[in-house]
């Protein structure tokens, strides 16, 4: 119990401190930043129940539950919290913002954050996907935080796109209670995954396929999948850089973790054979869509968007490929969600200093900013998957996945695109790292105690990609067992 | 009387269908209001039917919330918008309203054929409504992709959900009742924040055509 409160409990708090601090001031972010390290904490305690082989739920009827998967998706998203809350507006006076944008942004931020643990940790999936919906209304709420017509354009696309595909997750959720309740009549628990799990064996196969039809392409959509995905490279490139971080790092990872959930039931129920040819179909997709609009990217943060859309593909085309699949699946989805988060934060920095998103009107980052440039460029050689990044172990325990499944002209043309991706994203960090910096750019890291957050990132994506720590794997194998059975 | 009350509920889907069907031929957002609420009252009163025929008395506060919140509220926050957009009608639609008559003819037919396994499953006297509640919910989905004002989304966004919620009620006599009430404190907070934006389109653009929104591409 004590734990899923001081896991909620912070960015409840600070998203009401911030309400209640009128005008703004700048000590609610030094409460907030140190608060999101308590939400930290919780997870990692969730993290060791589970390696004692506990699985510990509170509340009436396992209200809340922290399984395997729910543990991973609650450490990453309140490791992203936590980067965002430290580096986020509002900690030093001259961040670009004003004081009534920092108040907003503590607030929603905040807000969206405690309805992403909320999601993963609750049990009843009625809970789970009014949570989602609520992180669409409050992160929606951030993107004009500075209104121009490209993010209003930007916001409204997102609400609209996100909602309609939330309503259709909905529209899933009530088929299988539908299915459910046909099965063994109304009762309170039928939407606890818990009491779903149990009863899948029994359930209609065709209901909870239509069922699983509606979720993969409502969650499906705010995971950021092709062709659901044209809201995302406009919302996550004008939003401001840490609610991007958190939106690319951690919102797309929570709704597929919607669609897992689902997923393990829909399996249950009537094998892996039917979720497999959609997450593939759907996987390859994203992946062809992304790599080929990563070529003619012009945009750095549109860049990084699309790198999303195509790391989604790939983390939906591994859960396809048996167990071995969903275990370098989910190990993608660590890494991904370290190398994004500190991607789009850097971003930030950059865009900060050269007033222009254009990847053309950026040259000699090296130069103006050695360590953000540096980080910049391991950041993309992470995510294009080379050693020693975790990514590159993450891809090759995929393509292992997939060969030994039958997989091989599946992996042939996912290696494709990635090799598609591969060129051009390493062609335009070229044109941003070197050349000759533009008039008027001034060179020197500022906010230097900034970076030190965003190497640890780096650090543990390289610590990611020269051992498999046994906690993780352990978690990992747990999650597997989940999916699979 | 479970006669009675499987055609009181078909006749209740087919109004909130036609009310949706609306949206496709009017042209003033004055009338898709006047849809979207009357829809809403219909929806209403099908929950208290099938409360009263299905003895569920959770169904009525359900009702209540739907009549109070879809019925009053929000049609009242609708109008206050359109007062603002008066002069901003659907003139000239992505898809035609002859063609749109007939694609949404196709979408119901659509409806019918994916809820062939729930209907067969079903034993409740209000299934035969299901296929229509699913053809409201594709009929709202193509409005939304074919329309370009920005409120006559938020119209067709709204029916969405009375799609959902008609397809909830008659499937399953409506699904948990705090599970419910979490989901009406959703739409209302998604619609104050779709309102929030039409606002500042209509700021920044200076119109709520959506056509204009083409600067991000690519």
């Amino acid at each position: 119990m004590t734990t899923f409160v001081i896991l909620l409990g912070p960015p409840l708090v600070g998203a009401l401190l911030a309400l209640a601090v009128r005008p703004y001031r700048r000590f609610v972010a030094w409460v907030n930043a140190p608060l999101s390290l308590c939400s930290l904490g919780a997870a990692l305690v969730l993290w060791s129940h589970l390696l004692a082989g506990r699985v510990p739920t509170s509340g009436p009827g396992e209200f809340l539950r922290a399984d395997a998967l729910s543990t991973l998706l609650a450490f990453c998203v309140s490791v992203v919290a936590a980067l965002a809350a430290w580096l986020g507006p509002g900690m030093s006076r001259d961040d670009g913002y004003t004081g009534a944008e920092a108040r907003r942004f503590r607030i929603f931020a905040n807000l969206c954050i405690f309805a992403m643990l909320f999601a993963v940790t609750s049990n009843n999936v009625g809970f789970m996907w009014i949570a989602i919906e609520a992180t669409t209304i409050t992160s929606a709420l951030l993107i004009p935080l500075h209104v121009t017509k490209a993010s209003v354009e930007a916001s409204w696309k997102y609400i609209l796109i996100g909602s309609v595909g939330i309503a259709l997750a909905f529209g899933g959720t009530v088929l299988g209670y539908f299915d459910f309740v046909s099965l063994a009549g109304r009762q309170e628990a039928a939407l606890n995954w818990t009491v779903l799990m149990a009863s899948a064996p029994h359930l209609h196969p065709q209901v909870i396929q239509l069922a699983f039809v509606f979720i993969l392409v409502g969650y499906g959509t705010k995971a950021g999948l092709a062709p659901m995905h044209t809201w995302l490279p406009d919302a996550h490139s004008e939003a401001p850089a840490a609610l991007s971080a958190v939106m690319s790092g951690v919102m797309l990872a929570v709704a597929l973790y919607a669609v897992i959930r689902w997923e393990a039931v829909v399996n249950a129920s009537v094998g892996t054979g039917f979720t497999d040819g959609l997450y593939i179909a759907l996987g390859v997709l994203s992946i062809g869509i992304a790599s080929f609009s990563l070529v003619i990217q012009r945009n750095y943060k549109r860049m990084l968007a699309y790198s999303s859309i195509e790391h989604t593909g790939l983390m939906c085309v591994g859960l396809a490929l048996g167990p071995l699949g969903v275990f370098a699946a989910m190990l993608h989805l660590i890494n991904h969600t370290a190398a994004k988060s500190m991607m789009f934060l850097l971003s930030g920095r950059i865009r900060e200093r050269y007033g222009a998103a254009d990847i053309r009107h950026v040259s000699g980052l090296l130069r103006t900013m050695p360590v953000t440039g540096g980080l910049f460029a391991a950041g993309t050689l992470a995510l294009v998957g080379l050693p020693p990044f975790g990514i590159f172990l993450s891809k090759l325990a995929m393509l292992r996945a997939g060969f030994a499944t039958g997989h091989a002209w599946l992996m042939a043309a996912v290696l494709g695109l990635l090799a598609v991706a591969f060129v051009a994203f390493v062609g335009h960090l070229n044109r941003m790292l070197y050349g000759a910096p533009p008039d008027g750019v001034a060179t020197g890291e500022t906010g230097r105690w900034a970076l030190v957050p965003l190497a640890a990132c780096a650090l543990a994506l390289v610590w990611l990609g020269l051992v498999l720590p046994a906690p993780v794997e352990t978690l990992l194998d747990r999650i597997v067992e989940i999916t699979t059975r | 009387m479970d006669g009675v009350f499987s055609q009181l509920c078909v006749l209740g889907s087919s109004l909130v269908l036609i009310f949706g069907l609306i949206l496709l031929w009017r042209r003033g957002v004055t009338a898709y209001i006047s849809a979207f609420t009357w829809q809403s009252i219909v929806l209403a009163g099908v929950t208290v039917v099938v409360a009263y025929f299905g003895n569920d008395h959770e169904l009525y506060w359900v009702a209540a919330c739907l009549l109070l919140l879809k019925g009053l509220v929000i049609p009242r926050l609708l109008r206050r918008m359109e007062r603002r957009f008066a002069a901003e009608r659907e003139l000239e639609p992505y898809v035609n309203t002859a063609t749109s008559l007939v694609v949404s003819g196709l979408l119901v037919l659509f409806g019918y054929a994916i809820t062939r396994p729930l209907v067969a499953l079903s034993q409740l006297p209000t299934r035969a409504g299901m296929p229509l509640a699913m053809g409201l919910i594709l009929v709202s989905l193509f409005v939304i992709i074919s329309r370009k004002k920005a409120l006559t989304q938020v119209v067709g966004f709204l029916m969405l959900e009375n799609g959902l919620a008609l397809l909830a009620v008659l499937g399953t006599y409506g699904i948990p009742l705090i599970v419910e009430l979490g989901v009406f404190l959703d739409v209302l907070m998604g619609f104050l924040v779709m309102q929030i934006f039409v606002y500042q389109i209509h700021e920044t653009f200076e119109s709520i055509d959506v056509e204009q929104l083409n600067r991000l591409r690519h």
